[in-house]
């Protein structure tokens, strides 16, 4: 049991610039084992940058990340990434495609199909992936993420090119098979209703550093017709917006109208 | 019913001009609108290649030219090959050693023809260096431009998925830059017929281009005829076979799988 558990990861005083531009600023996170977070924000304010950090694609200008009590060095081990993009390998099947999750070393073809038939997909084994739709290419992604039975899974924006109806199937497998596998969850989102269905805890990243750590305490799977659900959403995206601001941008909208 | 005959069409579609053409020009011959002096009928044509094959002559001048074609392809080819990758993938190759391959390719290597006569004589060697060198430039320039463009995002996923660096090639850059790599060598196909015709036509004693140029001195204006033939169904030949591979190769592409 303890083996198959998530990681644990201790983010402090994290920094990253580049050049003058300074991108995290002193982030201080600490995330529990098979816990489920997402981090928010608006484009462009570091949450994508963080999550590269945690898998290890980036390094640190300053602070650092520990894993299991261990600091991170080079690309993290245990971490799987999903992409925006699916990124698959459009010259590989899709059975391959799911073998490329476990660096298609020896025997990879068993457990590959496991991880096809943990998100459906088993009949498609032996297509090419270019016929498939964006949908059941994401799903593809995440069983090649699976595949090794990761500890921890990075998503980054994972569900953001989908249309509404396959984003939600696609959430509520992401959920079951977290609950059933017990990896920790860090996802990457833009989209609030997605952070407050999903997590365990929403971080909204703002100008490089963290604004607010707002646990859910909601029963899953979770109703988002539920009014305490709503409440959350509603309280996130206040902070996401910050209500002041949008009465500055204002008169300069109307500036370059009149032009 | 109506699928066959359809596909018998599509299949005809291709050669209908070229038929066309071929009747035409036996029409004019016949009825002497062209004078056999100028241009002799096709059939004419066909009998002095069908006459030339039974005494062998034929086979010896293609067989020759064919094996001047192909191993001069392969040597170029697989060097072309070889560089185009090592520079694609090892920045240190690619500082080193793509700035003597890009001077070297804007000579025209058919004007070292004199320069290779002198080095190689008018032997076999000259001619499958000269294949050689035409086919290698066209064959490096598309594998390194193939490998310097795979997706970024692709190799990135096969790190974090911890492929192993020979994973990483051979399923992620090289099948990513295959298809850039086949154009180069559809390309370097017509360079290395272009590159025989001339090279057997200036300085041979057999081949296909020594047999067009021996015949002109006797006037023999049919095999003249028969060997620029020779050279269009060779050609054709060769690009036939390219795009077969295209299409093994290239599988996975929707582009190269064929509507059913």
């Amino acid at each position: 049991m303890a083996q198959n558990a998530g990681v644990e990861l201790h983010i402090h005083q994290l920094e990253k610039s580049y050049g003058h531009l300074a991108v995290l600023r002193k982030i201080n996170l600490n995330i529990k084992s098979g816990e489920f977070v997402a981090i928010v924000g608006k484009s462009g304010c570091g949450k994508s940058t963080l999550l590269r950090h945690i898998s290890g694609l980036e390094k640190a200008t300053a602070g650092g990340i520990k894993q299991n009590q261990h600091a991170l060095k080079g690309l993290n081990d245990q971490a799987r990434i999903m992409f925006q993009d699916a990124r698959l390998l459009p010259w590989l099947s899709v059975l391959e495609n799911t073998g490329v999750g476990l660096g298609l070393e020896k025997g990879w073809k068993n457990r590959a199909y496991w991880a096809l038939q943990q998100v459906g997909l088993e009949q498609r084994a032996e297509d090419w992936p270019a016929i498939l739709s964006g949908g059941q290419k994401q799903r593809i992604a995440l069983a090649r993420a699976l595949a090794s039975k990761p500890k921890l899974m990075l998503l980054d924006e994972p569900l953001g090119a989908l249309d509404a109806l396959t984003r939600m199937e696609m959430q509520s497998l992401i959920e079951e098979l977290w609950l059933e596998q017990q990896f920790t969850a860090i996802l990457v989102t833009h989209d609030m209703n997605e952070a407050i269905t999903l997590a365990d805890r929403v971080i909204l990243i703002e100008e490089g550093a963290v604004k607010l750590d707002l646990p859910v305490d909601l029963q899953r799977p979770r109703n988002r017709l539920n009014p305490a659900f709503a409440e959350l959403e509603e309280e996130l995206l206040a902070n996401v917006l910050g209500k002041v601001r949008i009465h500055q941008y204002e008169p300069r909208l109307r500036k370059v109208e009149s032009k | 019913m109506k699928e066959t005959s359809g596909n018998i069409y599509n299949r005809l579609a291709p050669w209908i001009i070229p038929a066309l053409l071929l009747a035409g020009w036996q029409l004019f011959a016949m009825n002497e609108s062209i004078s056999g002096s100028i241009l002799p009928p096709p059939l004419e044509v066909v009998q002095t290649g069908i006459s030339m094959a039974a005494s062998g002559d034929l086979w010896t001048h293609i067989y020759i030219s064919f094996s001047r074609a192909i191993i001069g392809f392969v040597i170029g080819g697989g060097l072309g090959i070889i560089i185009g990758m090592l520079n694609g993938v090892y920045p240190f190759a690619e500082k080193h050693l793509d700035t003597t391959v890009q001077m070297l390719r804007n000579i025209p290597h058919l004007a070292l023809i004199p320069l290779i006569i002198l080095w190689f004589g008018v032997g076999e060697e000259s001619k499958i260096v000269l294949v050689a060198i035409g086919v290698f430039f066209p064959i490096y320039i598309n594998t390194y431009h193939g490998i310097r463009s795979v997706d970024k995002g692709l190799i990135e996923m096969g790190k974090v998925y911890r492929l192993s660096r020979w994973h990483l090639f051979s399923k992620i850059i090289l099948p990513g830059a295959l298809s850039s790599i086949l154009v180069g060598i559809r390309y370097a196909l017509g360079t290395m017929w272009v590159t025989l015709i001339v090279a057997e036509t200036i300085a041979a004693s057999s081949g296909i281009g020594y047999m067009s140029n021996n015949a002109r001195e006797f006037m023999q204006l049919d095999i003249v005829v028969l060997a620029i033939l020779l050279y269009a169904i060779l050609g054709k030949a060769a690009d036939s076979l390219a795009k077969l591979l295209e299409g093994k190769l290239l599988k996975w592409n929707p582009v190269y799988q064929k509507n059913e």
